[in-house]
Order: C-alpha cells, then sequence, then structure tokens
C-alpha cells in the first residue's frame, strides 16, 4: 500500500513517497525514506516486496555510482530508465526475481536546454516515459486528478499544490495512514529534499 | 542386496584382421575414438533462461498462451514404384483459424518429404534441422540421403526431448533402396506402414484409407486415395480444412510437390466492395519519410602530422 | 495476474496493398484495467522492413532492442539493409530459440523487398511459427476482433491511399471493441520509396 507518485513540470520533477513502513496489522515506522538518488540530477523512488526494493534500489545506485566514477560522466536519466528496465527485464527471468516497482525522475543537463523527465518501470521490466504516473493503489486515486489538472507547463509551486491535492484524496481514500509524503525536487540545479509535503 | 540394472557393455575396439606384417595368431585390438561428425547434430542455441521466470509467472496462476498448432489432417500412402504424402492447410490458434494456407508438407532432402501435425513451430524447426544434418551426412558420404536415416534422425532428436517438442511427422521418400513410408510420434516412437494417417483428422482419413486401400496401386490411384483421405479431414475434422496438398516420390524420378493439388473451398467473390472514400479517417499528425540511397565517398584527408 | 500476453494489452495489424503494405499498432500500455500510458508504439523499423510486437510490454521493448542489435550487426556484415523476408527468418529463429520459455508476444513483419519490389507481410505465433498470408496479418487482445474485421474489409489490389482508408477502419472498429487496446493510434504505410506515418484519432474510453 505505499503510495509513489512522480510529477514533471516545466523545469523540474517532483517525486513524493510514503512515509509509513507497514508489515500486517502494524505501522512500524513513520519517516521512511523510498527514494535513492541515481547521480546529481536523478532519484528513484521504489515500492514492492519489503527487502528487495532497498537492496534493488541500492544495486542500481551503486553501479551507476561506478560508471560515473569510471568514465567520469554520468549517464542521462533515460539511459538510467533503460539500465534500471533491463536489469529488472533480467530479474524477472532469473530464479527469484527483484520485486520492485519504480519511478525515475531526471534532469538532462547536457542537453541544450536542461530536459526533464520521468519514467515508470514496473517489475516485469515495463518502462514509459510519462508527465505523471504512480504505482500501486495510490494509481487508481491520483491519476485521475492528475487526468483532470495537470499541464506541461506547471511551475515547481502549481506542482506541489497538485500533489497536496493528491495527498489529500488519498489520506481520505486509502485505508491506513501513510504518515504522509517526502517529496524530492530534481531540477537542473540538483535534488532538493523535503521531509514533508505539508510543510510546503 | 539392491537390483542392479542389468548392463551390456561393449568394448570399443576394431578387429584388423589383414595387417600384412601380423605375425601373431591373436587378431589385432586397437582402441578407436568414436567422434563422430554427426556431433553437429546437437543443437547450438535452445535457451531455457525464460523457463524458470515463466514457471514463477505461471506459478501465479497463470495460463500459458496458445502456440499455433496444426491441428490437422496428414496421410501418406505407398504405390507400385513410389510413395505418396498429403496434408491439408489449416493452422489454428485455439478457435481461430491462424492461416488458410498453410504448407504442411516440408523438404527433408529433395527426394525425402515429411508431413506435419501437431505445434506447427515444432514441426518446422525440427523439419529444417533434420534436413540440414541430411545434407552435410549426404555431402560427407558421397551418397544420396535414405528415408530410414532421416527416420533415425528424427526419432532420436525427439525421444531427447521426451514429447516437449511436439512434432508428429509422416517421413516419406525414395532413396537407392527404394521408396519407404513411416510416421513419428512426438515422443520418438515410429511406425512402418503401405499407409499412415496422422493429427486430428487422423481418424477421418484412416477411415476412407481402410475402405479404399488396396495393394499394388499405380500412382494416380494412390494420389486420389491420398487426396480422398485428406478431404475426408477437411469436412468432417475441424482442425482441418482449405486445401489438399500432394507431394508424389517416385523411384528414378524427382519428387513432386502439387501445393494446393485441390481446392474445394475458394471464397467466393465479395458481391460488394467495401473501399471507403479517401479523407473517411480523421488524421491528428502525419509525417512523411523518403526511402533513399546513400552512397558514401572517401575524402582523402592530408594526415596531420606534429611539428 | 493472468495471462501474461493479456496484461498490457495492444493490438497490431499489417495489410498488404498494389505495390504497398500498410501496418497499425495502437497506443494503449495498460496495467490490467488500469491504462497507464497513451504512447507506446509497438511498431519498430529496421531501415525498409518494419515489425509490430504485441504482448508483455516488458517483452516488446527487451524484442525491439535485440532486432535493434541483430539488424546493425546483419548489416555491418552485409553492408546493406535487411529485407523483411530475411528479417521474418530472424524473427523465427529468435523465437524458437526460446522454445521451452518463450516471449509472450505477437509479432508482425511488413515490408517492401528493395531489390524485387514485392510487398511483404507475416505473422509469428510466440514460438517463432510463420504465418505468411497473401492479404493480412494481425496480432494482439483484439486479434479475434481484427480477424473479423480484415476478413470483411479487405480486398486485394489496393492502393496506398485506398489501403489506409481500409486498415484504418478496420483496426479502429477493431480496438473499439477490445477494452484492453486503443487510447490511439499509428498507421505507417509504406512504398518503396516513401513512408507515410499518420496518428489516428481515436476513442480515449
Amino acid at each position: 500500500m505505499d503510495i509513489i507518485l512522480g510529477i514533471k513540470l516545466n523545469d523540474s520533477v517532483l517525486i513524493a513517497t510514503s512515509k509509513a513502513v507497514t508489515r500486517g496489522i502494524s505501522v512500524l515506522k513513520a519517516s521512511d525514506d523510498k527514494t535513492r538518488n541515481l547521480g546529481d540530477h536523478s532519484a528513484m523512488a521504489f515500492t514492492g516486496e519489503s527487502g528487495d526494493t532497498v537492496q534493488f534500489a541500492e544495486y542500481v545506485q551503486a553501479n551507476l555510482k561506478l560508471f560515473s566514477v569510471r568514465q567520469n560522466y554520468e549517464l542521462s536519466p533515460k539511459a538510467m530508465a533503460s539500465f534500471v528496465r533491463k536489469e529488472l527485464a533480467t530479474s524477472i527471468r532469473s530464479r527469484k526475481p527483484f520485486q520492485v516497482n519504480v519511478l525515475i525522475g531526471g534532469c538532462d543537463i547536457n542537453k541544450e536546454t536542461p530536459e526533464t523527465s520521468l519514467y515508470w518501470i514496473d517489475y516485469l521490466g515495463t518502462n514509459v516515459e510519462l508527465p505523471y504516473a504512480a504505482h500501486g493503489y495510490a494509481a487508481f486515486y491520483a491519476l485521475s486528478l492528475l487526468d483532470r489538472h495537470y499541464k506541461p507547463d506547471l511551475n515547481e509551486e502549481e506542482g506541489i499544490k497538485l500533489l497536496q491535492l493528491c495527498n489529500k484524496e488519498l489520506s481520505t481514500r486509502m485505508p491506513i495512514d501513510f504518515k504522509g509524503l517526502r517529496v524530492k525536487v530534481i531540477n537542473s540545479q540538483g535534488v532538493k529534499e523535503y521531509d514533508d509535503l505539508t510543510a510546503l | 542386496m539392491v537390483a542392479q540394472p542389468v548392463q551390456k557393455v561393449f568394448p570399443l575396439t576394431l578387429k584388423i584382421t589383414n595387417l600384412p606384417s601380423s605375425n601373431s595368431s591373436r587378431p589385432w585390438r586397437i582402441p578407436v575414438r568414436i567422434d563422430c561428425y554427426l556431433s553437429h547434430i546437437k543443437m547450438a542455441g535452445l535457451s531455457f533462461d525464460n523457463f524458470q521466470r515463466n514457471q514463477y509467472i505461471a506459478s501465479k496462476g497463470v495460463a500459458m498462451p496458445k502456440a499455433t498448432s496444426t491441428g490437422t489432417t496428414i496421410v501418406g500412402c505407398k504405390f507400385n514404384g513410389g510413395v505418396v504424402i498429403a496434408a491439408d492447410t489449416r493452422a489454428t490458434a485455439g478457435p481461430i483459424v491462424a492461416d488458410k494456407n498453410c504448407e504442411k508438407l516440408h523438404k527433408l532432402s529433395p527426394k525425402i518429404w515429411c508431413a506435419g501435425a501437431g505445434t506447427a513451430a515444432d514441426t518446422e524447426m525440427v523439419t529444417q534441422l533434420i534436413g540440414s544434418n541430411l545434407e552435410l551426412h549426404s555431402l560427407y558420404t558421397n551418397r544420396e540421403p535414405r528415408v530410414i536415416a532421416s527416420l533415425t534422425l528424427l526419432k532420436q532428436h525427439l525421444f531427447k526431448y521426451q514429447g516437449h517438442i511436439g512434432a508428429y511427422l509422416i517421413v516419406a521418400g525414395v532413396d537407392p533402396t527404394g521408396a519407404h513410408l513411416f510416421s513419428i510420434h512426438a515422443h520418438g516412437s515410429t511406425d512402418v506402414g503401405p499407409y499412415q494417417t496422422l493429427g486430428s483428422g487422423s481418424l477421418a482419413a484412416m477411415s476412407v484409407m481402410e475402405t479404399q486401400w488396396k495393394e499394388n496401386m499405380t500412382k494416380e490411384e494412390c494420389i486420389k486415395l491420398c487426396a480422398d483421405a485428406i478431404e475426408a479431414g477437411i469436412w468432417n475434422d475441424l482442425g482441418s480444412g482449405s486445401n489438399v496438398d500432394v507431394c508424389v516420390m517416385e523411384v528414378g524420378k524427382d519428387a513432386q510437390l502439387l501445393r494446393n493439388y485441390i481446392t474445394p473451398n475458394i471464397r467466393e467473390q465479395k458481391a460488394k466492395s467495401y473501399k471507403f472514400k479517401k479523407g473517411t479517417t480523421a488524421i491528428l499528425r502525419e509525417s512523411i519519410y523518403n526511402l533513399v540511397d546513400v552512397e558514401e565517398t572517401e575524402i582523402p584527408v592530408p594526415m596531420e602530422v606534429d611539428a | 495476474m493472468s495471462d501474461p500476453s493479456s496484461i498490457n494489452g495492444g493490438a497490431a495489424v499489417a495489410m498488404v496493398g498494389k505495390d504497398c503494405v500498410a501496418i497499425a499498432c495502437d497506443l494503449r500500455l495498460g496495467n490490467q484495467s488500469l491504462g497507464v500510458a497513451n504512447n507506446f508504439e509497438k511498431i519498430f523499423n529496421y531501415d525498409h522492413t518494419f515489425l509490430a510486437l504485441t504482448g508483455l510490454a516488458s517483452d516488446v521493448t527487451t524484442l525491439s532492442e535485440v532486432f535493434r542489435l541483430k539488424t546493425n550487426l546483419y548489416k555491418m556484415r552485409e553492408e546493406r539493409s535487411i529485407e523483411p523476408e530475411t528479417f521474418a527468418n530472424l524473427v523465427s529463429s529468435t523465437l524458437y530459440q526460446k522454445r521451452f520459455g518463450p516471449y509472450f508476444i505477437g509479432p508482425l513483419v511488413a515490408g517492401i523487398n528493395s531489390l524485387t519490389g514485392k510487398p511483404f507481410v507475416c505473422g509469428f505465433d510466440l514460438i517463432g511459427c510463420i504465418d505468411y498470408a497473401k492479404d493480412f496479418v494481425v496480432s494482439g487482445t483484439a486479434t479475434d476482433q481484427l480477424y473479423g474485421m480484415c476478413e470483411s474489409l479487405y480486398e486485394p489490389g489496393l492502393g496506398p491511399d485506398d489501403l489506409f482508408e481500409t486498415i484504418s477502419q478496420a483496426f479502429l472498429s477493431a480496438v473499439d471493441r477490445d477494452a484492453l487496446s486503443g487510447w490511439g493510434a499509428v498507421v505507417y504505410v509504406i512504398t518503396k520509396d516513401k513512408v507515410t506515418k499518420r496518428l489516428l484519432k481515436t476513442r480515449q474510453d
């Protein structure tokens, strides 16, 4: 029941993730971080089987870091998404596949004008570039709101407003308290992190 | 005591009897390696790495998708001085007719042909593989390939895969030893006989064979019998349909493929044209690409030399 | 989870015309009933040879990349682009390599042979059995509907413009009766020296 959302804006990408860790009927933690930075200008949010998620995210993070150290050059968000997709597509054919769904938000600073992008990748290795995306049950509630209110030229402030709209709906409709949303804003300056959406 | 399986051990030795300098009363026995050129036959590349993934997916209660199967009628029959095989031309995927005029008669070698029923991809691929190995074999031995050799190659391959390669075949052909007709099942068993039928329409076809077949038929009688047997399948079996393909292999002659020998199911000309007026379909965006030839020219560039 | 080849949804069709071929696909990518993307194209081209891939989206992407690799290597060895007939055999053997653990896809190949000028289309099952057709081939979750539409609307010898209307109308009608397909469609009309790509106006439900 984890919530991960992503919205692409005119010059940034927002990634919002729920802070709760739940096991059965218990909420074990209220300050969880379901994201990892894949580089200076990209971050990945993840949900899925506990254990698999962090293991996979940090495996990917480490490999992309290794690449950038060796080659003295950071992969574009598109290339990172392609790499993550391939990892999941090969994993699904293995004895014990990673059950991880991810969103990757990034800003390609090597383009003439910095270009933001958001990728939706599931555990089967399905990869699509989208203006806004969500995984899990949250998608059913959030996507209809985003369909209605999204515009491609939203700025950061308007994007946050849209996230708050989603948060309100999800708080009302989701069956358990997900302990608020942690937000990452990715733009050409890098990745900014906010502990809670409501504080913005 | 635990019962042990009986094993027969054949020592790998070769008798050489006419060595000129041999004065020993004992015949020479020297070990011989059986490194056969036939080792090419092992398939280079069937990859099983998606197998576990699919089992995993299947374990979540998923039905696997259906492969095209040739729910088929195929027959074969010998005549005086040759052999005929025939097949219908319908390929199905579940209840859907996937191909209305497919080819189920496969060439193993110029004078050995094979009719296939079962999983369509398997009949096609196993037939291509054994066909190519048969050609290598005939090149190596400098002899025309024999039907019994293709039968052995096919049955050993199919047995190795324990029926998972779903190919049911009727093999026929002519070679220096005469005309031959066999059938093979997916598990590797084989049958010999003057007439054979296989596939979902085999019962309908066999009923024709059993009533009409006689000894010492002429080529024409044999072709007619085979075509009639296939037609029985076409009309009475849902898995078979469309046309009749025939292949005639006569001793001392080139094999003759009679593609669409009978076409009893031609679609009636449509009474009306359903052409649409230009502009019927609404378009949001159009982009045109021109396919052009690209010519590359080398331009000599003087080499830069450091001063 | 149900059948892997109908998790994401999607449909494709290819038709032969007079000195031309057309190939079309929808743009939907879904997760069961939830529509995820309306920009997921299922047609790929390797120079003048076109390939449509329906089925499990992960395998669609994987295979399109595999064939990009293989056709690039082919081009370097042969110093020419791959012809549709040759490509069909490449697809067939690539799929049969995974006979006992197949990719969950339904490919179609369409193109015009650059040497003979002959139009060519064919379809495959998931383990690489080629379905050579002289008229049309279909694939995807709207297969049944597409067979019905094509069987009634298709006629031989259509020119590029007529073929476009016929394939588009057949495709749209079929896809509108399939809940898992739609959300936009693209049609390629291919002649010997020109390729026209058209984005169709479709229902969005």
